[in-house]
């Protein structure tokens, strides 16, 4: 936070991405802030807050619901139209300071490889509204292209409700990070499945299919123990969802 | 830029920077109840309400609550009094050191706010943003559950001991029906099961406030950092990003040159004086191996220069100015390769002083025998032998090191320091300031948790040579990836133990060989191995004992002084090898311990060659004491243990990838090092018939000054709330070693008792000529009066104002010092319930209770608050804490998440009794408490597990990873 030369909070989104295309100038968009003090900011980053310019609310439309990308965690697990795994999930994402704080366009935008939240949107079918782009762009998508999120804002993010669902997880303590953790959803037949602590970010699997993983290893976990506790936790979970596949 | 925000009901508009903190802004508008524990947030002791919710003011920027409404505790404070919640905290005993207790209670009038009839579990979350290193939440959670109910308007009495039947008559065998008879207790009550033989006592016993309550239940300005000087400057250190390396130059000129630069410090412009860093008794144990500033670095976060500037930010861009030539060096991190001969040596300066081999890394070499262990083994009918592996771990107090040192108007030293041990630190900074100990004032505030990581003298030489340098004020804080890594850790160690038993489970021969490992500077290095030694032979009665140590040298995080000192890692081996003992032979595990566990009468042999104190040490000691009888039952009942021989139960039918198991370590401590520690206590009346205690004794939130106000209350006949405790202050107070080696209750508590005794001398020899009595000891001191035999009385502030006004005036005052000749050990039975996935690895840890003799519990409440705490803290050892180096030896998980301690939403169940024997060599028949909850989860986890799988794991801490290869390998 130390490097933050200058904070600006825009009223309007246009001013928000022109802030953000200013040629030569270092920025950073926030917008619950929470990670600001985990990342060195290069030197003279100027902090663009959009906390006035994207909605926070939470809307039921047809067969999905619409999260403004402001939403808090803590106000996303309280919503109504908010589906199950996800709120469950959503807890999991840290303690209640920072659930008050954190965003859902946040938590998309960091892309943690151990958020349990994101693997849950990934098999709620999750899209994401960025600015500059007229159509909401499917997590995985993002996933594999960050640059999508250059001088951009993400305005929403929208999952498909219904069906039913399942996860695990593996880690040191009931309220640790994961290790490795898997969500399920059987919806019309069709399963998805998606882990999270395997690859850079949560991914959607083919839960036939594990042996091609190649999880990053760290101090809890090598990559062998994380590719086969993947292949445990995906089994529960579709044992959960009857065993569809 | 400017800020307009709403604090406390009050529109403001703030002056900040873009870079800065809410919490920083907020604390430098005076709300000093927003406190520091991590910069990345996730200690919660920075937390307020935004909009009526709370979050971390660290990692808020304070432009981003422009517009917000913010409260601190300060909107629900009194003026005189406390809010309902605070109150509950107040009587729940929640209150430990007080550091994050007003986040705590924000929290929970956040919760209550908007849920008046909150759920356990709610409360559990509303809490789970405030790491407490302290309580092991169990009293927090209940406080906010009984300030909801008080707020809805039920009522609550004060919080009671709930007296619990012993089930073992003495001499007499169990009874077993009640064994397996559960309680239902309020969770709340402390758990005291009674003796007999203790007297009825009116103060002492009773589950008493604590007497900082207040201060700390409002956030008063208490700790180091709560307090501002004009023109003070800010210190931030260089450390070194090398495991091991020679300083070829330092080139400062760049970071001198930034405007607002006071001072830069380095080996080139500071006096090079050896010492030993540890907080000990004169003269500090060997090695002198640390000087201010060396030309060489040893670990990864070693000292290498200092800044003081004007402010923390130009203090932080001089460092990065600095410019250093390092040639690297070949490091060494596994203790057993340091001294194998063939690695880098990591002290080849010719002024080392006092390492036993330096050329092989080997800092100290002890040996220790009763017996003849050769012999011994020879007759055995069965030897065993294993050998254990424990980690690094890191104290973290929530409160890191903070010292702000300045010149007084005399122109002495004061330094203001987070600190245990401030008569030694007095002593010790000396020398290396080149000033005499008369011109050094060590001022010791509230202390916001220390857990031996403080009984150091870690930066209270900086800060005075940068005051000394400047002739201003300078204030050093590290933030919590330099607490992990520039500060203190357990040491790691590597323990081998050999035993030779009879048939009959009778122990013939035990040897303990143990390679521990203290990093580069041998601080604590011989003293917490003697002590490991002293524990793991100690425990059991064997004729032959041996102990076989070597402390090696690494390029790790220095290893120091953390509670339990030894104890927790000689027990994990040695309940380990008794566990795994037990079951080769056959015997029931608790059988086999109690055939050899010390009892009341046995000798205590290897305590005469081991220890800080042993060379003061005429004759050995035996047990005087012991209610482990009591304590196992106690915890058989409260944990079920009859369920661990039941397949059933240990193999959930409907759960096949689960196995439960339940685990037993037997604990035991010492209170005090004999013959060594001393502690002081003055204590004066007032004219009002109240006391002023001054004590050298440092209450980190343990509720010492608590407990010794009750003494001197019992003695004087008078409620705790009048005596009036300060500590501690080297000018103003006696000399007292300080808080460690679980010494104040058992030392200080009974010099305490001896000033009170004199005070009350003085107060019957005043009041027999008031009352005109023949014989001053005829004089009952009761009621805050003294009572003649015939009934007559006068108040004690008649006493007070005959004496300092009226007639032959005279200060009634005592003080008294005390050193203890012995060392009674309290005992404790820890047990504990898990799960273990086994297609994971992963452990649950399901209960755990600690039954625990600690002689008499001064008070209950905060006893039980130390019992309950210092599991949690060791179940974080045991199970999920580690400090994880990578090749290069930098520690990869220097945060609070990465680094894993336990939070208020995924505790298991705790649950602490307290035994009560009559120890009559202790104030009042106390024995320690403070540090033998730390002895016994991580063994009882481990033999759970054992029990629930079949598996034996030998290296903690008890992760999923390892947990699963150990699985696989069996």
């Amino acid at each position: 936070m130390k490097t933050i030369s200058v904070y600006h909070r825009p009223d309007s989104l246009d001013e928000a991405v022109l802030l953000l295309e200013r040629p030569g100038v270092t920025t950073t968009l926030i917008a619950g802030g929470t990670t600001l003090n985990t990342v060195a900011l290069p030197p003279k980053t100027e902090v663009v807050d959009i906390q006035d310019v994207v909605t926070a609310t939470a809307a039921r439309q047809g067969d999905r619901v619409v999260y403004g990308a402001m939403l808090r965690l803590a106000d996303l697990i309280a919503a109504d139209e908010t589906p199950p795994l996800l709120a469950e999930l959503a807890k999991r994402e840290g303690p209640n300071t920072l659930r008050n704080a954190a965003t859902i366009g946040g938590t998309v935008a960091e892309g943690d490889s151990e958020s349990e939240l994101l693997s849950g949107l990934l098999v709620h079918d999750a899209r994401v509204s960025i600015s500059g782009h007229d159509d909401p762009i499917p997590l995985p998508e993002l996933f594999a292209d960050w640059s999508l999120l250059d001088r951009s804002v993400i305005l929403s993010v929208s999952v498909a409700i219904g069906g039913e669902t399942a996860s695990a997880r593996t880690g040191r303590t009931p309220a640790d990070t994961s290790i490795v953790a898997a969500a399920g959803r059987v919806v019309g037949g069709g399963l998805n499945v998606a882990v999270s602590g395997v690859a850079a970010t949560p991914i959607l699997v083919d839960p036939s299919d594990l042996s091609t993983l190649q999880p990053p290893a760290d101090f809890r976990g090598s990559s062998e123990y994380r590719r086969e506790i993947a292949e445990v936790l995906v089994t529960r979970v579709v044992a959960q969802l009857g065993g569809a596949s | 830029m400017k800020v307009s925000l709403t604090i406390n009901g009050e529109e403001r508009a703030l002056s900040c920077e873009p870079h800065e903190s809410l919490r920083a802004v907020l604390r430098r508008e005076g709300f000093f109840s927003v406190r520091f524990g991590a910069e990345t947030g996730e200690t919660g002791a920075d937390a307020v309400l935004l909009d009526g919710r709370l979050v971390s003011t660290e990692i808020m920027l304070a432009a981003q609550a422009a517009g917000h409404e913010i409260e601190t505790i300060d909107s629900i404070n009194l003026p005189r009094g406390l809010h309902p919640i605070q109150e509950a905290f107040v009587d729940a005993g929640a209150i430990q050191s007080g550091y994050s207790t007003p986040a705590a209670i924000l929290a929970a009038k956040a919760l209550i706010d908007t849920n008046p009839n909150p759920t356990e579990a709610e409360v559990r979350d509303a809490l789970s943003g405030i790491l407490d290193r302290e309580t092991g939440y169990l009293r927090p959670v209940q406080a906010v559950l009984r300030a909801a109910a008080v707020m809805r308007g039920e009522q609550h009495g004060k919080v009671e001991p709930a007296l619990v039947e012993p089930m073992v008559a003495p001499g007499g065998a169990p009874d077993m029906k009640a064994v397996h008879s559960p309680l239902d207790l309020d969770p709340l009550a402390p758990r005291v099961v009674p003796s007999p033989e203790v007297p009825e006592t009116n103060v002492v016993g009773k589950p008493e406030r604590k007497v900082d309550a207040v201060k700390l239940a409002k956030g008063n300005p208490a700790f180091v950092d709560d307090f501002e000087m004009r023109g003070m400057l800010f210190a931030k250190m260089l450390y070194s990003p090398h495991a091991h390396a020679r300083i070829v130059s330092i080139d400062d000129s760049k970071a001198r040159a930034l405007p607002g630069v006071r001072a830069v410090l380095h080996h080139g412009n500071v006096a090079r004086v050896r010492y030993a860093s540890g907080g000990q008794s004169y003269p500090n144990p060997l090695p002198y191996d640390q000087v201010s500033f060396d030309n060489k670095v040893r670990h990864v976060g070693d000292r290498v220069a200092v800044v003081a500037a004007d402010t923390i930010e130009i203090a932080e861009e001089a460092v990065s100015l600095i410019e250093v030539e390092y040639d690297v060096l070949p490091a060494v991190f596994d203790e057993n390769e340091a001294i194998s001969g063939s690695a880098p040596v990591i002290h080849d300066e010719p002024d080392m002083e006092g390492a036993h081999d330096a050329e092989r890394n080997i800092v100290q070499h002890i040996e220790a025998e009763v017996g003849d262990f050769a012999a011994g083994l020879a007759a055995a009918d069965r030897v065993f032998e294993r050998t254990f592996r424990v980690h690094q771990v890191q104290q973290a107090p929530i409160e890191p090191h903070i010292a702000i040192a300045w010149l007084d108007s005399d122109e002495r030293l004061v330094i203001r320091t987070s600190t245990q041990v401030p008569f030694h630190v007095r002593r010790m900074v000396a020398p290396l300031l080149g000033l005499p100990v008369r011109d050094i004032r060590i001022v010791k505030p509230r202390i916001g948790g220390g857990f031996g990581v403080k009984q150091e003298m870690l930066i209270e030489d900086i800060v005075g040579h940068l005051a000394l340098a400047t002739g201003r004020p300078v204030r050093l804080e590290l933030n919590r990836a330099e607490e992990f890594v520039s500060s203190r850790t357990r040491h790691p160690q590597t323990i081998t133990f050999t035993t030779g038993v009879k048939n009959d489970g009778m122990l013939v021969a035990q040897r303990m060989r143990t390679v521990g490992n203290t990093g580069p500077y041998g601080t604590h290095a011989l003293t917490v191995q003697m002590v490991s030694g002293l524990r793991g032979l100690s425990t059991y009665n064997c004729p032959n004992k041996k102990f076989d140590c070597d402390v090696a040298y690494t390029n790790t995080p220095v290893a120091g002084a953390y509670r339990g000192y030894g104890a927790p890692q000689a027990l994990f081996a040695l309940e380990s090898h008794m566990e795994d003992i037990a079951a080769e032979l056959g015997m029931d595990s608790l059988e086999f311990r109690r055939k050899n566990w010390t009892k009341v009468g046995d000798p205590l042999d290897v305590a005469a060659e081991l220890g800080e104190g042993a060379a003061e040490m005429k004759f050995i000691p035996v047990v005087t004491s012991s209610g482990m009888d009591e304590c196992v039952v106690q915890g058989q009942r409260a944990v079920g243990w009859h369920r661990r021989n039941d397949p059933a139960w240990v193999q959930p039918a409907d759960r096949p990838n689960i196995r439960r198991g339940l685990g037993f370590a037997m604990c035991m401590h010492g209170s005090a090092i004999s013959g060594l520690d001393m502690g002081g206590a003055s204590l004066k009346i007032n004219d009002d018939g109240s006391f002023n205690l001054l004590i050298g004794a440092t209450d980190l939130g343990t509720g010492a000054d608590t407990i010794l106000a009750q003494m001197a209350a019992e003695v004087l006949g008078v409620p705790t709330e009048d005596v009036v405790v300060y500590a501690a202050d080297t000018d103003m107070t006696p000399f007292d070693v300080g808080a460690y080696a679980s010494s104040t209750t058992y030392v200080s508590g009974m010099a305490v008792k001896k000033s009170a005794d004199e005070v009350a001398r003085q107060i019957r020899t005043r009041a027999a000529i008031m009352l005109d009595v023949e014989t001053p000891g005829d004089i009952e001191l009761k009621e805050q009066a003294a009572f003649a035999p015939d009934g007559r009385s006068v108040a004690l502030a008649e006493v007070a104002l005959h004496s300092l006004h009226q007639d032959d005036q005279h200060q009634i005052m005592g003080t008294a010092s005390y050193v203890a000749p012995d060392s009674p050990p309290p005992y404790a039975a820890q047990f504990a319930e898990v799960e273990v996935d086994i297609e994971t690895g992963q452990v649950t840890v399901e209960n755990l209770v600690m039954a625990v003799d600690c002689g008499v519990p001064i008070n209950p409440l905060t006893s039980a608050g130390q019992v309950e705490g210092g599991m949690v803290q060791a179940l974080g050892y045991g199970h999920c804490e580690e400090m994880a180096l990578d090749e290069t030896g930098t520690m990869v998980n220097a945060r609070f998440g990465p680094y894993k301690i336990y939070r208020s939403d995924e505790m298991p169940k705790i649950e602490a009794y307290l035994v009560q024997t009559m120890e009559k060599s202790g104030p009042f028949g106390a024995k320690a408490i403070a540090e033998i909850p730390k002895d016994g989860v991580a063994p009882a986890i481990r033999n759970a597990i054992f029990n629930a799988t079949g598996t034996q794991i030998d290296n903690l801490p008890f992760t999923p990873e390892r947990v699963w290869r150990a699985l696989h390998a069996t």
